[in-house]
């Protein structure tokens, strides 16, 4: 199973800033304020900046307002996170690019938040940023700096994907999910609950797409969430009673991986771009649709293969006549036959028995 | 001509099948394994599917297995059935293996055998009808496998000329159609060709091809009688006088 938003008890969250504050020298509530005042009463609104080789430039100052409501206000000294500062004057900074130094500075946050560290290092951004690509982002990037808030709004966040996914951004929000924002957005999902929050793994790879319709069974097989959408439950379940969906439950259970990707929830309803076809089966021009998404893969498709859609509520006899007609004939011709033949089989030996 | 040898020993063996025969049931034994072995994990899931899946090599390559063996079976039972009409058609073959009239009278009769309503049991011909059902099972559920296997293997051309909603119907029809064979094989062939009391541990003539006399009597006494029209059947009837028969397989 696939859970990528998993938060991180609070407790183990305090545990390991404890841990972090021991090594550099526990400070109480008092120390702290007094030694973060001491540096606020240059930096607060300071607009001095540090140079780069490469011209860019940071300015020193910070607002002591947002600090003082960041999370980190109460718990952490300045010198916490600038490790390498102690006194005045500070030492220089050496760093041939302004995002080398950020890239630097937020090696500090492993510190504390070391299982939030290391889930991120399995992550598709770990692994640009390892690869050398600087503008994969690292922690602050998304939590921002001397703002932290303890836990930013689920809206906050996704719009701070959408700083580097700006495409992907606008096409979510057009989709049936980013639409829906203002309406009910408690059970929306964003960005984070398809592709997790800290080890988001490369959708691009293979395994993401045999194993997704994992993650909009989350939502969509839960009566609770998707009351008063109109939305079938059963999505996902008929979906895997389905030559497709069959196909890649075994691929994600580890039966190898599929030469060619077989569909998923979002070959026929898209990724980002979710819509839904609703009207088109008021509008009765659902085969029309369908078959559109059928020939991405299956190329030479004629109009008629799409009726071999079952859609996604299961079969009845209203809806797929030949299907359920199937299903029963067997289902009483199956256990009739057998009865029969092992009714042969006692009387024979039973026969056999008194003949003897 | 029905071959009768006799062995060295003295026994004499009445040919029940001839060696293609014999090669069709070694092929049918291996595709319906092959196919049951690589269908099986595709229809249920669980550990032990994932399990043999990963013996396999996984999906793909049990799908490709699948196809192929399913492929083998299908050139195999057209082959056979082509055989068959061209045989009826040039008089070169009986209807030995397909059901009569005769034979629901003698299953009918075998059950009031069983209950008691009659004191023996009906003579029965060289394939008795239970080995007719199983024969007749085999070639019709083949068909209905083969059928909706080239629905299931190839939907898109179905679709160009057939109802889309047939491809479904096929999903469907396969998996139980494949379930309802395996049951039969399992009950009825291991019982009539191994378990029961009259061949156990095993009937060896589809390998040998050749069964013996005294087991021909007793099983299938109308063949019996049709191969040696001048022996007794029984110790006390008197000799049969009816003229050699001709006979064609």
């Amino acid at each position: 199973m696939i859970s990528p938003l998993r938060a991180i008890p609070k407790h183990t969250v305090v545990a390991f800033a404890a841990l972090g504050l021991l090594w550099s020298g526990a400070a109480s509530a008092g120390e702290i304020e007094e030694s973060n005042s001491a540096c606020l009463d240059c930096h607060d609104g300071e607009d001095s900046a540090i140079h780069f080789a490469d011209g860019s430039t940071i300015t020193v100052g910070i607002s002591a307002d947002s600090w003082k409501k960041s999370a980190h206000s109460t718990e952490v000294r300045c010198k916490d996170c600038h490790t390498t500062i102690k006194d005045h004057p500070h030492p220089a900074v050496n760093f041939a690019t302004k995002r080398a130094y950020q890239l630097d500075r937020a090696q500090t946050c492993k510190r504390c938040h070391y299982a939030y560290h290391t889930k991120a290092q399995d992550s598709i951004h770990a692994k640009e940023l390892a690869k050398g690509n600087d503008k994969a982002p690292t922690c602050t990037d998304c939590h921002g700096v001397h703002n932290e808030t303890d836990r930013a709004s689920r809206q906050a966040v996704t719009l701070r994907c959408g700083n580097c996914h700006a495409k992907v951004a606008e096409q979510y929000a057009q989709s049936v999910h980013g639409a829906a924002w203002g309406k009910a957005s408690v059970n929306v999902p964003m960005c984070v609950d398809c592709h997790g929050a800290h080890a988001i793994m490369d959708p691009r790879k293979a395994a993401f797409h045999t194993r997704s319709w994992d993650i909009c069974s989350k939502c969509h097989s839960d009566a609770e969430k998707m009351a008063g959408t109109g939305l079938s439950t059963k999505v996902v379940e008929t979906y895997l009673d389905d030559f497709h969906g069959r196909s890649n439950e075994r691929y994600a259970q580890g039966a190898g991986s599929p030469r060619k990707p077989i569909a998923t929830c979002s070959d026929c309803h898209g990724v980002h771009d979710i819509r839904s076809f609703r009207a088109a089966k008021k509008n009765g021009t659902l085969q029309s649709e369908v078959i559109v998404a059928c020939r991405k893969c299956h190329k030479d498709a004629p109009p008629a293969f799409a009726d071999a859609w079952l859609s996604h509520d299961p079969p009845t006899l209203a809806s797929a006549p030949l299907v359920v007609l199937i299903q029963w004939g067997y289902r009483v011709l199956i256990p009739l036959i057998m009865a029969g033949l092992v009714l042969h089989i006692l009387l024979h030996l039973w026969r056999a028995r008194v003949h003897r | 001509m029905t071959r009768i040898i006799t062995r060295k020993d003295g026994s004499v063996w009445v040919e029940r099948f001839t060696p293609i025969r014999r090669a069709e049931h070694i092929l049918v034994l291996l595709t319906f394994v092959a196919l049951t072995v690589t269908g099986l994990p595709q229809k249920f899931e669980g550990d032990n599917a994932n399990a043999l899946l990963a013996a396999l090599g996984g999906l793909d390559k049990a799908r490709w297995l699948h196809r192929l063996a399913g492929m083998v079976f299908a050139v195999h039972a057209s082959l056979h059935i082509a055989v068959f009409i061209l045989g009826l058609m040039r008089h070169k073959m009986r209807w030995s293996l397909l059901p009569t009239i005769q034979d629901l009278r003698d299953a009918l009769g075998t059950l009031r055998y069983y209950f008691g309503l009659r004191p023996d049991a009906p003579e029965l011909p060289k394939f008795d009808y239970r080995q007719k059902f199983e024969y007749l099972g085999m070639v019709l559920g083949g068909l209905v496998m083969v059928a909706t296997g080239l629905i299931l293997l190839y939907p898109t051309t179905l679709a160009a000329w057939l109802p889309g909603s047939l491809i479904p119907a096929a999903f469907v029809a396969h998996s139980n159609e494949a379930m309802l064979a395996l049951l039969v094989l399992v009950v009825w062939h291991v019982y009539g060709s191994h378990l029961s009391p009259e061949v156990f541990p095993m009937d060896t003539s589809v390998f040998t091809g050749f069964l013996r006399k005294d087991e021909l009597r007793e099983r299938h006494t109308k063949e019996f009688r049709r191969l040696f029209p001048n022996e007794p059947v029984h110790a006390h009837e008197p000799k049969p006088q009816v003229a050699a028969p001709t006979d064609a397989n």
